[in-house]
Order: C-alpha cells, then sequence, then structure tokens
C-alpha cells in the first residue's frame, strides 16, 4: 500500500466515523500545511490560523471526498484557498496592521517576519532536520536502509518491498520499523537538544 | 517487548498496512499516548527530509487545537441539540397535557349536550330534583294531609312508596313544572320506554288533579288509588337503571 493509499485508508476510517483517524492526518500533514500557509501569510500566527481553519474545512469536506485524487492534494487545494482568502481578507481589512505599529516591539517584529518568511530559528531547526535524518540513513544497515528508502522515496507498498528485496512482508515491516526508529532516535536527539521539543511536534 | 510491537504496528499504520481491525485499536491507543502521536508526527518529518520537501514543525499543540476546534464545535452542537431536545420535548408534553385536558373537557360537554343538557343543567339537576321532592313533601305535608296519611308505610316505618297526591285542593303548576324538570332530568339513566310510561303518569295526574280541582273529584281520596299516581319510587327504579 502506498502513501496515497495509505491515506486513503485514514480518509475511509474518518468517512465511518472514527475521529482519531483524523486526528492522525492532521499530526502526518500538519508541518506541511503550516509551512505551504506560511508560503503566503509570512506571519506564524497567522499561519497557524489559516492552517487550522484548513484542517477544519477538509474534515467538513471529507465527507465529499471519493478518493479520486490523493488525499494531500485535496487538502493542498483546501489550504490554498483558504490561505487566499485569509490574505484577501486581510487586505480588506488592513487596520489591524495599523494598531500594530502602535506597538514598536511587535510592529518591529513583524516586519522581520514580513521580509523573512523563514525565522531563524526556523531555518536552523529545517536545517538539522535534514542533517540528522539524512546522517541516519547513512549509518543504517543496508538492508535496512533500502527498505526505507524504497517505502519513503518510491512509495512502494510492503508486498512490493518483498518481493524486491526478496523476503517475507514481515520482515519488510520490520526492518522499515527499525529503521525509523533508528532515525527517529537521532532526531529526537536534536528535539531534545534544545532545538526544538518533543512535544512541539504533537 | 509490547511497545515495541506497539510501535511496530504504530510504523505499519503509518504506512497503511496495518489490518484495520488493530488500526482502530491502536488509534485509541494513540489518542491516549503522547508519545505514539509524537512519534507519528515525526514518522511524517522523517519522511518529508528523505523526499527533501520543505520541512518544518508545527506550533506546539496544533493538531490537538484542530481537535479541539472540530470536536468541541461538536460537543457545543451536542449541547445545543440536547437543550433544545429537552425544550422539544417539555413544549411537546405541555401540548400534550393541554389537549388532553381540552378533549377530555369537550368530550364531557358533548356528552352532556347529547343527553338533553348542558353541564350546568346537569350539576343543577341533582339540586332541582331534591327540591322538586321536597316540594312533594311540603305539598303533602300542607295542602293534602290526609293523602300522607295515606301514604303505606313498612315494618320499619318507612314508606314503602312515595305517592304523590292524587287530589290536590289547589294544584301548583310550578310542583309538576318541577317534577317533570325531575324526570328529565333523570332521564339519562332510563329508558325511552320508561321515560314515556313516567310522562305519561305525570300527565294523568295532572288531568286527575284539574278534575279534582273542577269539584269532579274526591277531595281526600286516597292517594294510591288515584288513576295516574305517580309513583317516585318507580322513577328511582329506573335511575337505577
Amino acid at each position: 500500500m502506498g502513501a496515497d493509499a495509505s491515506d486513503l485508508s485514514l480518509v475511509r476510517r474518518v468517512q465511518r466515523g472514527e475521529r482519531g483517524a483524523y486526528d492522525l492526518l492532521v499530526l502526518k500533514y500538519q508541518h506541511k500545511v503550516v509551512k505551504l500557509v506560511m508560503r503566503y501569510l509570512r506571519n506564524p500566527a497567522d499561519a497557524e490560523d489559516v492552517a487550522q481553519e484548513a484542517f477544519v474545512k477538509a474534515y467538513r469536506a471529507l465527507p465529499q471526498f471519493r478518493g479520486d485524487s490523493a488525499f494531500y492534494t485535496w487538502l493542498y487545494r483546501i489550504a490554498i484557498n483558504t490561505a487566499k482568502n485569509a490574505l484577501a481578507a486581510r487586505d480588506r481589512n488592513p487596520v489591524s496592521y495599523e494598531l500594530d505599529l502602535q506597538n514598536q516591539d511587535d510592529s518591529s517584529d513583524m516586519i522581520s517576519r514580513l521580509k523573512d518568511p523563514e525565522t531563524p530559528e526556523g531555518l536552523a531547526l529545517t536545517e538539522e532536520i535534514r542533517d540528522t535524518v539524512n546522517h541516519a540513513i547513512e549509518e543504517l544497515p543496508e538492508d535496512l536502509r533500502t527498505a526505507i528508502v524504497l517505502r519513503e522515496l518510491e512509495g512502494m507498498s510492503y508486498e512490493e518491498i518483498a518481493a524486491s528485496m526478496d523476503c517475507p512482508v514481515g520482515t519488510v515491516r520490520s526492518r522499515i520499523f527499525r529503521a525509523r526508529e533508528a532515525i527517529d532516535r537521532r532526531l529526537r536527539e536534536v528535539f531534545d537538544g534544545g532545538l526544538g521539543r518533543t512535544e512541539e511536534l504533537v | 517487548m509490547i511497545q515495541d510491537e506497539v510501535e511496530s504496528q504504530l510504523s505499519a499504520m503509518f504506512d497503511g498496512e496495518l489490518p484495520v481491525t488493530e488500526c482502530e485499536l491502536l488509534s485509541r491507543r494513540i489518542d491516549r499516548d503522547e508519545n505514539l502521536r509524537a512519534r507519528w508526527s515525526r514518522y511524517a518529518l522523517i519522511g518529508a527530509a528523505m523526499r527533501s520537501e520543505p520541512v518544518a514543525t508545527a506550533p506546539s499543540g496544533f493538531a490537538r487545537r484542530v481537535t479541539a476546534a472540530l470536536y468541541g464545535d461538536d460537543k457545543s452542537r451536542r449541547q445545543r441539540g440536547g437543550r433544545t431536545m429537552f425544550l422539544s420535548v417539555a413544549v411537546s408534553a405541555t401540548m400534550v397535557v393541554t389537549v388532553a385536558g381540552l378533549s377530555i373537557s369537550l368530550l364531557r360537554d358533548a356528552a352532556v349536550v347529547a343527553r338533553g343538557g348542558d353541564a350546568t343543567q346537569a350539576a343543577a339537576a341533582p339540586v332541582r330534583a331534591g327540591a322538586a321532592l321536597q316540594a312533594v313533601s311540603a305539598h303533602a305535608g300542607v295542602l293534602a294531609a290526609p293523602a300522607v296519611a295515606a301514604i303505606r308505610r313498612g315494618s320499619n316505618g318507612e314508606p314503602v312508596s312515595y305517592v304523590t297526591p292524587a287530589s290536590i285542593a289547589n294544584p301548583n303548576t310550578a310542583l309538576r313544572t318541577e317534577l317533570a324538570d325531575f324526570i328529565v332530568a333523570h332521564s339519562e339513566y332510563s329508558t325511552p320506554l320508561m321515560r314515556r310510561n313516567l310522562l305519561s303518569a305525570l300527565v294523568s295526574n295532572e288531568d286527575a288533579a284539574d278534575n279534582a280541582s273542577a269539584g269532579v273529584g274526591a277531595a281526600g281520596a286516597p292517594a294510591s288509588s288515584a288513576p295516574g299516581a305517580f309513583d317516585a319510587s318507580s322513577a328511582a327504579s329506573a335511575s337505577s337503571h
């Protein structure tokens, strides 16, 4: 089962009334959606609000989702539209920004954010995450690295990976889990080391 | 060991490779376990970093806020719905009770009307009947003492039957009207035939009284011998039907 199929499985569970399944979709795509919305709104606080609104809209529209496209593609469109609407609303009502400018500290913070959508902390964290993951993958044993690469980069199902690696599906499942555990262990060290906190991801 | 198995299941579920039944159980566990939630979220970050997708960490508690926004809405909607339902039930119950009360009242009125009188008449009927009997007694005592003396009595002194005097020196029209009212008031308990007989007896009694007042009949004749004697006990037995 590919990534799209696994999302569709969660979507079907949500459509059957299993709320926890939507929580898993939010946890899975929250980073991507926040990052996506940040491109439009630049302001992290606004971006968070809009990303939240996008998830709420998606949830309410989910009964109509038929699975013609991938869930993330569908969610992506909703997030983009929500961000554009928020931008249009902000353009129609710029008063709040004028008021914000009266506060020297807030205004300087906002201007710096508008000039640079990526805060230094955010950029550093992003780089740290990428480096950590790449290093962790390089250190993986060959069978684990192959399994996780086929899964995450090629989007192959366990059965396809099993056929490719000539091993049982259970072994593929175990290899992918162990690979993720190894990478995640390194990632937790990054978060615990000060660039971020583990609970921020929840 | 169990935790490893749970985390292995989490990885498989992330890839959509876990059986549905196990997914449901694990989902409930994830909802309670912050470590599993964080791990699930980091798995998403790992994949994004491997694919060189833009990587950003969502703000702290973002998913929980989305959940609260979604299900908090549902909860308040359910509460509103519950309040609305309670009010609906209360209003419905009140309406049912009101309609039932009105229906009973209307049905009673309709029954009374169908029996030939309204509720006021029905309520007044026993009073009127009692007044009529009192009037009979008064007339018997004042106007027809001999007839009263002729009333047959049982061994215990109670009259065997109440007989209106056959000869009344000065027949009182009001008395006859009251007797007629008495019969009508109790007509709901009697058959039409019995009612007709009683009214015939009353009319005959009136005729006899008229004759007496005209000097044709013998004043003070025994009531029991009067041809149109009205036996109240008959009415009483008729009303018992």
